[in-house]
């Protein structure tokens, strides 16, 4: 049985709808320079950070373990604003969600880094 | 076997062998301990989660046993958790979904579906969307495993107004130990040979483990135990001193100290250098809080403070000024709180063994659900404005009460409260009871006919513990567990778990994709990430994971962040000083008791910690009415003597209850247990009988982490 019925369902909507926007960043080969001004969904970036990002990033995974907590505000937007991302500062290209996606992640990680107001690790 | 040749094997071999001998290191080893038959399950009566195991004869539980295979639980169960039976078997809890006939509070019952209890709230709920927004909606509980479905509809609902219980219990305490070490410790009671305890009664209102571990410290090592208290409790009766301080000079007591410490340099120096920000700052801070000027605050001589200081700072690092639990006593009690923990900090004891300890935990995995929009409007209690520094996720109850019966910023027309009961938890029970008459809507999730529940419109049953199973929780702590509360006996009523509760409702409200699972998919995936193979199979057969040997002194390495905004042990907090805040804890004299009255100080017992238990049998077969304590001086002056009929009052409410005279508390207050003077008739031991303090109990809030203030209120007493 599949465990996660609505969140496949969900998660195949939302990738259609941002087809058309994906479509056009892979042609323009863009990573994702994001500005700290832009604000992004708490709720919805800790969710995709779980989604997309721990499968790597985890303790024992192909990539260092990542929480919020393991950088402080300034340096997670640096790592955004940079696009830097993956051993070859391949950015962040469209596998790793969508641009509001990687907006959400970012705002999730500001929001909750080690020198934040509201810290936290992101659970489990 | 022994303690640390467990702390050995556990941390090498028995991992990797799958089978885990938990935890018999705090057992003597002449007593092997056995595990008794049954099913493994985790304890509800109280925030503390004791493993259990339960013994069921014919169907029915016959008798709840402590798991010796938790940590945490420290091979026990106490009063309260064996009272758990009598909760599941009770003839007067509720037994299927309620829907108010009558005027509020009049009685009036009418027995229905669940299907129609779902259909009506979710139009009210509807309703007051249309009419308010989502934002007009509040959904208040305290904390529980099911608690986190709860949440989850209200946030899907869309609405910003999620309320929990820490700014009713240790709010203060968890933001003043998060600004100074960027998280809250553990205080390792078993090794410690200095403790300082203020007002925490901790050997009669129990919380497992750190009083099972002061048994083990104070009274088998014989550990030096000062504490400080305006009655003399069974904790008192314990300690090598007990100091009756006047009631709200903490912070004086504990800023002398550091005067102390730091003039005679028996500080930590090296500790302080490499970890600390602001030692200069904190060195001139307490220049003039002298020992002979606590002493005029306090009561409490100089020569003892002086002493006191002395032997805490030479015991170090096995010396805590030990934080409490249930902190909210008073406007400044996060400063009093900052205080202690930079006390903790200038001995150096931080992350040692017998000191402070920053909690370690199991880890689990996640279940994935789908997220929901961020809400639009911001929160009723205004916390992101005048608490910046507070939970926002768990907000700030009195504030929010005050902005709601205000109808600022905007009016808020609906409350959802599960396993709560506010009108008790929560202080000025007259005004909750406004706030519940300017709802349009209340609904309640619990397993008995509380006050609140009372005066509700729709009233879901909730199954007991010991009927479901709850998601997988961690215990962190200096010995971490994971535990899973799984059902032990089906429903014996028409009951369900909160989240097939939540479930009915989401259908209704169009949220279905969010809560699209169900409690064994959610704890499935939890288990997945058990460090500990066959981890599902394994916790239902256990029902703990826990083998971690305590690890001491790993954030004391020069490369560690501190998770604080400067990454370092924050003695002095630039944030607190942005916020508008003393960076340093600054002393504010408590305010005077009036003439004529008396300062109400509230406590707990071991049967009753919370409102909701005195009805037990076992439990009210211990206390069966609370009585007002007084001091023999003021009783003969108002002539007043035990077992006399007393009114208590203060500006907001007025209570009769017994009076009993006896020298074990100061002249200038009274104290009275909570969980009496129940309006619920359902509550049938405990209605009408003794008196409520939250009658009594004015608003009155943290500055800092709007935490309530529970002692700042002043009463007259007079024989009735």
């Amino acid at each position: 049985m599949d465990p996660f019925p609505a969140f496949r369902r969900r998660f195949r909507k939302e990738a259609q709808m941002k087809l058309t926007k994906l479509a056009v960043i892979a042609l323009l080969g863009l990573a994702l320079p994001l500005s700290a001004e832009e604000k992004g969904s708490d709720t919805k970036g800790k969710f995709y950070f779980k989604k997309s990002c721990k499968t790597c990033h985890v303790k024992g995974g192909s990539a260092l373990e990542l929480t919020p907590l393991s950088k402080t505000q300034a340096q997670w937007r640096k790592v955004f604003d940079a696009g830097r991302h993956g051993k070859a500062g391949e950015g962040f290209s469209p596998k790793f969600g969508t641009p509001e996606q990687i907006r959400d992640i970012k705002t999730f990680l500001i929001n909750h880094a080690s020198d934040s107001p509201q810290p936290e690790t992101c659970g489990g | 076997m022994d303690r640390r040749l467990f702390m050995q094997v556990a941390g090498t071999g028995a991992l990797a062998a799958g089978s885990i001998a938990c935890p018999r290191f705090f057992r003597k080893a002449e007593a092997a301990p056995v595990i008794p038959a049954g099913i493994p399950t985790t304890c509800e009566l109280c925030p503390n989660k004791c493993s259990v195991i339960a013994e069921l004869r014919n169907g029915l539980i016959h008798k709840l046993n402590p798991n010796p295979e938790n940590p945490k639980s420290r091979g026990m169960l106490c009063a309260r958790g064996n009272a758990a039976i009598q909760q599941v078997y009770d003839p007067d809890r509720l037994k299927q979904p309620l829907i108010r006939a009558g005027a509020r509070g009049e009685g009036k019952w009418r027995p229905v579906s669940w299907e129609e209890a779902w259909d009506y709230t979710a139009r009210k709920l509807s309703e007051v969307k249309e009419k308010h927004g989502p934002q007009g909606t509040l959904w208040s509980s305290t904390e529980g495993f099911q608690e986190v479905f709860f949440k989850n509809l209200g946030m899907a609902f869309g609405s910003p107004n999620i309320l929990r219980h820490p700014s009713l219990c240790l709010a203060s305490v968890n933001l003043a130990y998060s600004m100074t070490f960027g998280t809250v410790p553990s205080f390792d009671l078993l090794n410690a040979d200095f403790v300082i305890m203020a007002g925490a009664n901790r050997f009669e209102s129990i919380i497992t483990p750190d009083t099972m571990d002061l048994i083990g410290g104070v009274m088998e090592r014989k550990a030096k135990f000062i504490y400080l208290d305006p009655r003399f409790t069974v904790t008192a009766s314990k300690a090598d001193e007990w100091h009756p301080i006047r009631p709200g000079t903490d912070l004086a007591f504990i800023l002398a100290m550091i005067h102390v410490i730091l003039k005679e340099e028996r500080q930590d120096k090296a500790f302080l250098e490499a970890f600390t920000l602001g030692y200069e700052q904190l060195a001139e801070h307490v220049k003039p809080y002298t020992p002979e000027w606590a002493e005029l605050e306090t009561g409490i001589a100089a020569k003892d403070i002086v002493r006191i200081a002395r032997a805490f700072a030479d015991s170090a690092p096995r010396a805590v000024f030990y934080a409490g639990r249930r902190s909210s006593w008073y406007t400044n009690d996060f400063q009093m709180r900052r205080a202690q923990a930079i006390l903790n900090a200038v001995v150096g004891n931080w992350d040692r063994q017998g000191g402070m300890v920053p909690n370690q935990k199991v880890p689990k995995g996640e279940f994935m659900f789908l997220p929901w929009d961020d809400p639009k409007a911001p929160r009723v209690d205004e916390v992101e404005k005048n608490f910046p520094l507070a939970s926002a996720k768990d907000g700030v109850y009195l504030p929010l009460r005050e902005n709601v019966l205000k109808g600022q910023p905007y009016p808020v027309k609906a409350w959802m409260v599960y396993k709560q009961d506010p009108l008790h938890s929560v202080p000025d029970q007259g005004r909750t009871l406004k706030m519940i008459e300017q709802m349009d809507f209340v609904g309640v999730i619990d397993i008995a006919m509380s006050d609140t529940a009372w005066f509700a419109d729709v009233v879901f049953p909730e199954s007991h513990y010991l009927e479901r199973t709850d998601p997988i929780e961690v215990l962190p702590g200096i010995w971490p567990a994971a535990v899973l509360r799984q059902q032990v006996a089906k429903p014996i009523h028409d009951t369900k778990p909160c989240l097939e509760i939540v479930q009915g409702l989401a259908k209704r409200l169009g949220l279905n994709d969010f809560f699209d699972y169900t409690i064994e998919q959610w704890v499935e995936a939890e288990a997945r990430e058990l460090p500990i193979a066959n981890g599902l199979e394994h916790i239902k057969k256990h029902g703990v994971v826990a083998f971690s040997e305590p690890k001491y002194g790993a954030t004391r390495n020069p490369v560690n962040r501190f998770v604080t905004k400067s990454g370092k042990i924050e003695l002095f907090s630039e944030r607190l000083q942005e916020a508008g805040h003393d960076p340093l804890p600054k002393y504010t004299p408590p305010a005077a008791v009036p003439e004529g009255r008396f300062r109400m100080v509230l406590g707990r017992k071991a049967t009753i910690t919370h409102a909701g238990l005195t009805h037990l049998p076992w439990l009210h077969e211990h206390h069966k009415e609370n009585d007002v304590w007084l001091n023999p001086e003021p009783a003969a002056r108002l002539g007043i003597r035990t077992g006399d009929l007393v009114e208590v009052a203060s500006q907001v409410g007025r209570v009769r209850l017994k009076a009993r005279v006896t020298e074990e508390i100061r002249p200038d207050c009274i104290f009275m247990l909570h969980g009496f003077g129940k309006k619920s008739p359902w509550l049938k031991r405990v209605h009408g009988v003794g008196a409520a303090d939250a009658v009594l109990l004015e608003t009155a809030w943290d500055k800092v982490s709007g935490n309530a203030a529970m002692h700042e209120t002043f009463v007259k007493v007079a024989k009735v």
